[in-house]
């Protein structure tokens, strides 16, 4: 499964991981403080305009934006047949801006270096016996058991198919559950033995 | 955020994986911008399954994979953007809502495979579909601008659907509680 990173070089790949988080946490907070049309629309152009400046990363992300726009329609047009046309402004400005925001961020940081900014954060969660450096470790299974999932269901439609003639589909949902059950139990058993813990 | 036990790492990555792998199913778009998916199914066997802490630690973990830039939401979305989304609430609202399953399954008697079901059932409603309702309804009226009265009816829209996977989770529910009696549903076996 491939991360929505871009590869190609733009200007705000240079920037460190940790400052763009905070400028989207920072903006995420002032964009809520206020409601007025003018200055979301102006903050929504901002963040266009620094979306449309990525270039090729920003193309690369194009499915996304316009998924984001037909949901930002679809709310001020909701507004605007509730008789609230202003407020469905305000709100889709708001949701443009946040939303543009966070996919510039995802195409130009790579999730490895977001996940050391994470756990950084969370180190002090450390001192309460919390693991905040497995984090790696979990999603690599979690990516691991994705990829099994696909290949156990596959294989159980297949005899599904055989025997009956047609796809399995919600029947095959309870096999699996347990198969990938009994899977998880020996990766388990196998990482208590490695980790000792 | 995450487990303190090795033997906790794999149930609660697979349960993630679950996730993933129910946002592969393609979503329905609604009016309002939040999409149905088949991924609150995902929410509802987890707090089941793993039970209130394991099953919280499983969303916290599938969330963080989507908020690094994992396209593992429904349609192939991912990334710090969909956190701003009118769904967010619904997003945010799954950790709580697999805590809120897992306690409620726990509270419930489970000592055969048709009182587990059962349990699954009333858990999951109370989890996955109150709770994460409820917090979806927040995410509306903060970030779509929407007024009380219109968010709740908008989410009524997905009940029906909702019921149906509770109604889906009990059935899992009692096929694992047949296939592996000593699964510790909520924390606890069946006998």
């Amino acid at each position: 499964m491939q991360s929505l990173y871009c590869e190609k070089s733009t200007w705000l790949h240079a920037w460190p991981a940790g400052l763009k988080l905070l400028i989207l946490a920072a903006a995420g907070s002032c964009l809520f403080l206020t409601d007025r049309p003018a200055v979301l629309l102006a903050a929504a152009a901002f963040s266009a305009g620094g979306f449309a400046s990525l270039g090729q990363a920003a193309a690369s992300a194009r499915r996304l934006a316009l998924q984001l726009l037909v949901v930002a329609s679809l709310v001020a047009g909701f507004h605007a047949f509730m008789g609230q046309a202003m407020l469905g402004l305000a709100s889709a400005a708001r949701l443009v801006a946040m939303a543009l925001l966070g996919v510039s961020l995802t195409l130009t940081t790579r999730h490895t270096e977001l996940l050391a900014v994470f756990e950084q954060v969370l180190s002090p969660l450390s001192r309460a016996g919390v693991r905040v450096d497995r984090l790696s470790l979990q999603l690599a299974l979690m990516m691991r058991f994705t990829e099994h999932f696909f290949l156990q269901w596959k294989r159980l439609d297949d005899a599904h198919r055989v025997r009956v003639g047609r796809p399995g589909g919600w029947r095959l949902l309870a096999p699996l559950t347990i198969q990938m059950l009994v899977a998880a139990r020996r990766v388990a058993d196998t990482l208590h033995v490695r980790l000792r813990d | 955020m995450l487990p303190p036990s090795s033997r906790s790492l794999a149930p609660v990555a697979l349960f993630a994986a679950l996730l993933a792998v129910f946002g592969l199913i393609p979503k329905i778009d609604l009016p309002l911008g939040v999409p149905i998916t088949l991924q609150t199914l995902g929410v509802m066997l987890a707090g089941c399954m793993l039970g209130p802490k394991r099953g919280l630690q499983s969303l916290l973990l599938f969330l963080a994979a989507v908020a690094v830039g994992l396209p593992l939401l429904s349609g192939g979305r991912g990334g710090l953007g969909v956190f701003f989304a009118p769904s967010s609430g619904y997003l945010l609202g799954w950790p709580l809502g697999a805590l809120v399953t897992g306690l409620v399954m726990a509270a419930l008697p489970g000592g055969t495979p048709r009182r587990a079901a059962a349990s699954a059932l009333v858990a999951s409603a109370a989890g996955g579909l109150l709770v994460v309702h409820v917090c979806g309804v927040i995410g509306l009226v903060r970030i779509a601008g929407l007024s009380w009265s219109q968010a709740v009816t908008g989410t009524l829209v997905f009940v029906p659907g909702d019921l149906v996977k509770c109604a889906v989770c009990a059935l899992v529910v009692h096929a694992v509680a047949r296939g592996l009696p000593d699964w510790q549903f909520g924390g606890r076996a069946t006998q």
